[in-house]
């Protein structure tokens, strides 16, 4: 939108994924009703926790209710002013 | 080196400390905090919460005098009924007994409900959670009640009254006893101090309330006590008697015109009345005789001398004799069968034991509310006799009323202990509630006993069950709202209010949160404003400099920072026996040159010549200082000697909680000794040492600054300010963008302001250092010359200079969270998994655009670091529906909708946090969004130093035009020296001269108030330093102009002081506007900065413009920004409502284009001349009916065919567009407005 955002290379509408390669074998075949599934830290034990559209928020590891999205990888450029 | 072996210091002075202090950030202490005095600060209300299960086990206390409850079965006989059987001689119908108690309250440390199978580790909540997940801190309470039929054996049960919030850092939270390191390891501050909720994610806290003295009968005229009824007087004594529970029951004595005594209270919201001898009677078994002497005095005293006393009391027995009730039990049946409806008891209950009921619940209950013995019976009859003594003295005049404004008469409602009252009101109200329940039951199974076999079954399964169990919900209503509901209304004044937000805004703004105590909203309302003076008796308790002004002043205190609060009753059991060995006896006499008496927590141990009052007082203290055991030292012994109608004499210690007291020294043994507001007005304190009085003064303050609060300890120099200015800065320290605190990233607050480059201050107090503010910096020190540069310093505006601009001086950030949640009504309560209607995410199948992808990631959340805009996208959702046979959802509609940033400003993603239920089967139905809002100082930001001189930036100067010193440096900020002569703030200068040498030389500077003085100046001092570092003496240099490089013709003063910027920021402030969202009914634009409404020209500003001649403006502002229209009007009958459009011109096909064309133009136009062949609008009023002869031409038709011929003569003119509302509002009430249109 802004004209200084860092724009996507957009490849057919966002299928792939801009995220760290961890879980694109998960998100490939079976995330085109679920969604792509997607990383997040656990708020309590700091544990990676995936999730995909629909899935019960809670830590895999610990069962904590607070997940923290993490910070994107994509490049993040802003006209320094 | 983290668990360091040796003991974490906890002695701070004035200086930096940086290494001690970055130490204490690397590893925070494994020991204790490192700043006790800051945990001091907050302790009131900790242990005032942790006093309700331990320690005095407040709770429990209210359990026994909530008592067992006793319901009967069967229905109560009418009077009728009861006649009617005591006519056929029949025994009365045998109803059955159920009694009901409250053994136990639980209340349990907040943990995940057992429905939560997925937690394995740790079950336990954690504040931090409960902050980021908007949730509540909250624990299972649970009872154990306790039930009988007849005289059955008990039946026990453990019922749960849902979740109650819990105080953080108290007994009942997992933080209690965190070490700062365990503290850092659950997210919190290291000096995290708890003392307050956390309700829907949100830090409230229950401030600290100002009460009346308990167990003092006060003396009192008051105008309004003439309203009580026919013949009260002005005069009257009341005490506020307290239970152990700490609930209290204020019983009050009027004074009546013939003499005569009522006694009254308020019951459940109602006033009762009643002949204070009957009360008398009531206690104890007694005689005329008796109560004469009790308050006359024996008949060998000087009391039987005072005929006024004498008269009254004569008068007092004779009345009463119209009752003719005599013994104990009489009055005490009477009583019980008056009081047996109000006050709930079991209507089996005889009147005798009713009232005694109502005298334990009622009567003086802090003498004896539980299991009343004779003896305290008696205790309670002395205390009414000696409050009917002093309330004939107050109407004799021979003594003075006491005043309920001063600290004196004060002490202070406890958050902690309110909290009890209402927990101990809700389960009383619990269990008075299974009446109608059993009725209820008794009616729908045909008429129940409570001995029949259903009934053990159904007791929990279908009456407790029934009732409204949900006790922890009422509390959480409590400090969620701040409203108090209660059918008893605690004997509190007012309804709400009870409750404020702890505003992280700052440091200084959360703790004074901690410190502050309100007079109650009842006297905010007062238009008298003697209850906001500042009286002296409040010296050392309340801070005087730390009040706001305006609309709260004097009823919003501070604490002083050394006063202290009682959060339970200390031990006093051996007193008595030490007064009765210094020769206080029981005989007593009216007469106060007689006798006077001494009293200990609102009994009276016995009474004493005024001669030996003054030397047990004297004893006492002696003894209680030099630590004798019987006599505690936070004993208050107010000694209120004889005096020529003064306060009424006598010794009265209280040792109770809720009370105020603070240390100072003994001087006769040079040792620590407390004072209690009571007692100090009689005491000589001596402030500093040259007010000593030899022989006189007993004691002496440990430093004056004891007496100021901790904000207002931090303002330097405050003892060289004008008073006002302290008070500004008082409240400006508090609006100051600081550093919230060091756990920022696992805040959810609302707003947040940061400053992003924070320092220590150069010039600082000791405390400064000993309540650990360098964790919070607050405020930059800046070189500021005073000097009148540019003129943009007019009128209290300062010049920034760029490059300290650019160095990021002043630099902040606000943190906004935002919840978007997805569930409509924003209701927290967990939804079953297939209640579920909406999901986070891109719709399966749709496809997603790349422009929704620039905040966005897959997963349909923003993306951590996005730059957001208004309108940009944060979240985007779809519809779902929950398919049972996949167990998953399902889309069907294939649309993204998406949340939108709403705000202005323009700011940045800093976190997200997914939110899931407590229950964790949730999917995702919130995200809590923190934005990150950079705001650097610009043009119209409020800045202030810490003298209460605040100004607003006005320019950024170029360093290249700033002046400069001999030495090179610049100023970073200009300040006009105009702002000194009228507001003289004195303080600021010495700052900046102490700020100037501490930089100089490389050390901190001690600016504690009242160490300098007039032969030693701080001038001297500070002048002193600046000379050793070459620098002019009075802190003036030669400047030299930044534009013409020439020296000023004056020396400039220069220095360095410490700046806060205030959270008042243009960005937040700023409204202009031309055009924009209007009002729909009137047209004209809306108000309120919010909605884009603009400031209103108001009929001050009108007049102004009028007066100026300025019409141009006028008509701008009044009309073409507002709600000009433009309408027809037709000339004729002036009248706006009668025209109309016309919808055709006439009656052939032709003509009827013709028209058409016409009124194209008409509209492209807009100028149409009236009277032509093509008018489109005619007035209908003007018009007549078309008869057969009219020409086509000039007919015109209206929207139901009609024809009509001429009205013609209609016209457009420019109105407020309210005026043609004006006219249809007059129009429907039959009113015509008719308008004169000229040319």
């Amino acid at each position: 939108m802004s004209r200084e955002a860092y724009q996507v290379p957009s490849n057919l509408g966002g299928s792939q994924n801009a995220f760290g390669g961890a879980d694109t074998g998960a998100s490939g075949g079976a995330a085109s009703l679920d969604g792509p599934m997607v990383a997040y830290l656990c708020g309590e034990c700091n544990s990676r926790v995936s999730l995909k559209r629909g899935d019960q928020i809670r830590c895999k590891e610990c069962g904590h209710r607070v997940l923290y999205k993490e910070r994107t990888k994509r490049m993040v450029q802003f006209e320094a002013r | 080196m983290a668990p360091s072996a040796t003991e974490t210091d906890t002695i701070w002075s004035v200086n930096y400390d940086t290494l001690k202090r970055e130490k204490l950030f690397r590893n925070p202490p494994t020991d204790h905090t490192a700043y006790p005095a800051l945990a001091a600060s907050i302790r009131p209300h900790v242990d005032s919460f942790n006093a309700l299960f331990d320690g005095p086990k407040t709770l429990e206390e209210a359990l026994k005098d909530i008592g067992t409850k006793t319901f009967l079965d069967g229905d109560s006989e009418t009077p009728e009924q009861k006649k009617a059987r005591i006519a056929e001689g029949r025994k009365a119908p045998r109803r059955n007994r159920l009694n009901v108690r409250i053994s136990e309250v639980f209340l349990e440390k907040p943990a995940l409900p057992p429905t939560n199978k997925f937690a394995t580790r740790n079950r336990n909540i954690y504040p931090s959670e409960c902050r980021e997940r908007h949730a509540t801190y909250r624990g299972k309470l649970r009872a154990r009640i306790e039930w009988q039929v007849n005289n059955g054996d008990w039946m026990e049960s453990v019922r749960e009254l849902g979740q109650v919030p819990i105080m953080l850092r108290t007994n009942r939270c997992h933080l209690e006893k965190a070490t700062p390191h365990e503290l850092v390891e659950h997210k919190e501050e290291s000096e995290e101090l708890g003392g307050y909720f956390i309700v829907n994610g949100n830090e409230k806290l229950i401030r600290m309330l100002v009460v009346g003295k308990r167990n003092y009968p006060m003396a009192i005229i008051r105008g309004s006590f003439v309203k009580r009824g026919h013949t009260y007087t002005k005069y009257g004594i009341q005490i506020r008697s307290v239970r152990p529970d700490q609930t209290s029951q204020t019983n009050s004595l009027h004074y009546l015109t013939d003499g005569n005594l009522t006694f009254r209270f308020s019951w459940r919201k109602n006033e009762y009345l009643i002949p204070v001898m009957m009360i008398l009677k009531a206690l104890v078994e007694t005689n005329d005789r008796e109560i004469f002497e009790g308050i006359v005095g024996s008949a060998s005293s000087e009391g039987i001398k005072n005929t006024f006393i004498t008269d009254r009391v004569e008068l007092l027995l004779r009345t009463y004799k119209a009752y003719n009730k005599h013994s104990r039990s009489a009055c005490r049946s009477y009583l019980g069968e008056k009081f047996k409806p109000v006050l709930g008891v079991a209507a089996d209950m005889s009147n005798e034991d009713a009232g005694t009921e109502f005298l334990r619940k009622v009567v003086l209950p802090h003498l004896g509310c539980h299991n009343v013995s004779e003896t305290q019976d008696y205790d309670k009859f002395k205390m009414i006799l000696f409050m009917i003594r002093k309330l004939y003295a107050l109407v004799a005049g021979d003594c003075a009323p006491d005043n309920p404004d001063a600290v004196s008469n004060q002490e202070i409602l406890l958050g902690g202990f309110l909290y009890g009252m209402l927990l101990k009101e809700r389960l009383e109200e619990w269990v008075r509630s299974f009446q109608p329940i059993l009725r209820d039951w008794s009616n729908r199974n045909s008429g129940a006993r409570f001995t029949d076999s259903a009934f053990e079954r159904d007791f929990l399964s279908k009456i407790v069950k029934r009732s409204n169990e949900n006790i922890g919900g009422a509390l959480e209503y409590f400090l969620s709202t701040g409203n108090l509901v209660s059918p008893t209304g605690l004997d509190l004044q007012q309804a709400s209010g009870y409750t404020v937000m702890a505003e992280k805004i700052n440091f200084y703004r959360f703790i004074s949160h901690f410190r502050m105590i309100h007079r109650g909203s009842f006297f905010a309302q007062l238009k008298t404003t003697t209850v906001r003076k500042l009286l002296p008796e409040s010296w050392g308790f309340f801070c005087p400099v730390h009040t706001p002004d305006g609309a709260p002043c004097g009823l919003l205190n501070h604490l002083a920072h050394k006063c202290l609060i009682a959060t339970s009753d200390i031990d006093v059991s051996k007193v008595p026996k030490a007064l009765v060995q210094l020769g206080v006896r029981s005989e007593s006499s009216v007469s106060v040159e007689e006798s006077v008496t001494v009293q200990l927590d609102g009994r009276i141990i016995g009474y004493c010549s005024p001669r030996q009052a003054g030397l047990i007082a004297n004893t006492l203290r002696r003894w209680k200082v030099a630590g004798d055991d019987r006599i505690p030292v936070e004993l208050e012994i107010g000694y209120v000697p004889n005096s020529n109608g003064g306060q009424y004499p006598g010794i009265y210690m209280f040792s109770q909680a809720a009370r105020m007291y603070r240390p100072v020294k003994y001087l006769a043994l040079g040792k620590l000794d407390y004072v209690g507001p009571f007692e100090q007005p009689f005491m000589e304190i001596a402030c500093m040492p040259n007010d000593l009085i030899s022989g006189v003064s007993t004691h002496i303050e440990f430093t004056p600054t004891n007496m100021l609060s901790i904000v207002a300890n931090m303002t330097p120099f405050s003892d060289q300010n004008q008073s006002p200015r302290n008070m500004y800065q008082c409240q400006m320290s508090k609006q100051t963008m600081g550093t919230p605190g060091t756990a920022i990233d696992y805040r959810t607050d609302n707003k947040l302001y940061r400053l992003q480059t924070g320092q220590t201050p150069i010039v600082r107090s000791p405390l400064y250092n000993a309540y650990g503010l360098d964790n919070f910096p607050n405020g930059t020190n800046a070189v500021v010359a005073i000097i009148s540069y540019t003129g943009y310093d007019m009128d209290d505006a300062m010049i920034i200079n760029k490059s300290s601009h650019e160095r990021g001086f002043g630099h902040g950030t606000i943190y906004k969270t935002k919840v978007h949640g997805l569930d409509e009504k924003d209701s927290r309560r967990g939804k079953s998994r297939r209640e579920i209607t909406k999901l986070f995410g891109f719709a399966p199948g749709d496809q997603i655009k790349a422009e929704w992808r620039a905040t966005l990631d897959e997963d349909g959340l923003p993306h951590i670091g996005a730059k957001v805009k208004e309108g940009s996208y944060v979240a985007a959702w779809h519809n779902v529906r929950y398919d049972a046979a996949s167990d998953s959802y399902v889309n069907v509609d294939g649309v993204t909708h998406f949340v939108k940033y709403k705000d202005a400003e323009e700011g940045y993603i800093d976190s997200l946090r997914i939110l899931g239920a407590e229950s964790g089967v949730e999917p995702c139905q919130s995200i809590s969004v923190k934005y990150r809002i950079p705001r650097k100082p610009i043009i119209g930001d409020k800045f202030s130093s810490r003298h209460g001189q605040k100004g607003v930036c006005s320019q950024l100067w170029p360093a290249v035009d700033m002046p400069f010193s001999e030495s090179g440096i610049q100023p970073d900020l200009i300040i006009n020296p105009h702002a000194f002569p009228s507001r003289m703030t004195i303080a600021q200068m010495v700052e900046s001269m102490a700020g100037k040498a501490g930089a100089l030389h490389g050390h901190p500077q001690d600016c504690t108030p009242f160490q300098f003085s007039e032969e030693n100046t701080a001038v001297d001092y500070f002048g002193q330093q600046l000379r050793k570092a070459g620098y002019n003496y009075f802190g003036n240099e030669p400047l030299y102009s930044g534009i013409t490089g020439k020296e000023f013709a004056a020396d400039i003063f220069i220095g360095v002081v410490h700046y806060q910027r205030l959270r008042h920021m243009v960005n937040d402030k700023f409204q202009v506007r031309t055009t924009g969202p209007v009002n729909n009914l009137t047209g004209q634009p809306v108000k309120g900065r919010a909605k884009g409404g603009g400031i209103r020209v108001g009929e001050m500003e009108r007049d102004s413009l009028i007066a100026h001649g300025a019409a141009f403006l006028l008509q701008d502002r009044l009309m073409n920004c507002s709600d000009a229209t433009r309408s027809w009007i037709c000339r004729d009958c002036g009248s706006f409502l009668s025209t109309q459009v016309v919808a055709s011109a006439a009656g052939s096909r032709a003509s009827r284009i013709a028209a058409a064309k016409a009124a194209s133009n008409q509209s492209a136009g807009s100028s149409e001349k009236p009277g032509g062949m093509a008018a489109l609008v005619r007035c209908r009023r003007c018009a007549r009916e078309a008869v057969f002869e009219d020409s086509r031409a000039v007919l015109w038709e209206d929207g139901d065919g009609r024809r009509y011929v001429g009205g013609d003569n209609v016209t457009v003119v420019a109105v407020p567009g309210v005026l043609r509302y004006l006219d249809v509002e007059l129009a429907a009430m039959g009113i015509r407005m008719k308008f004169k249109v000229e040319n």
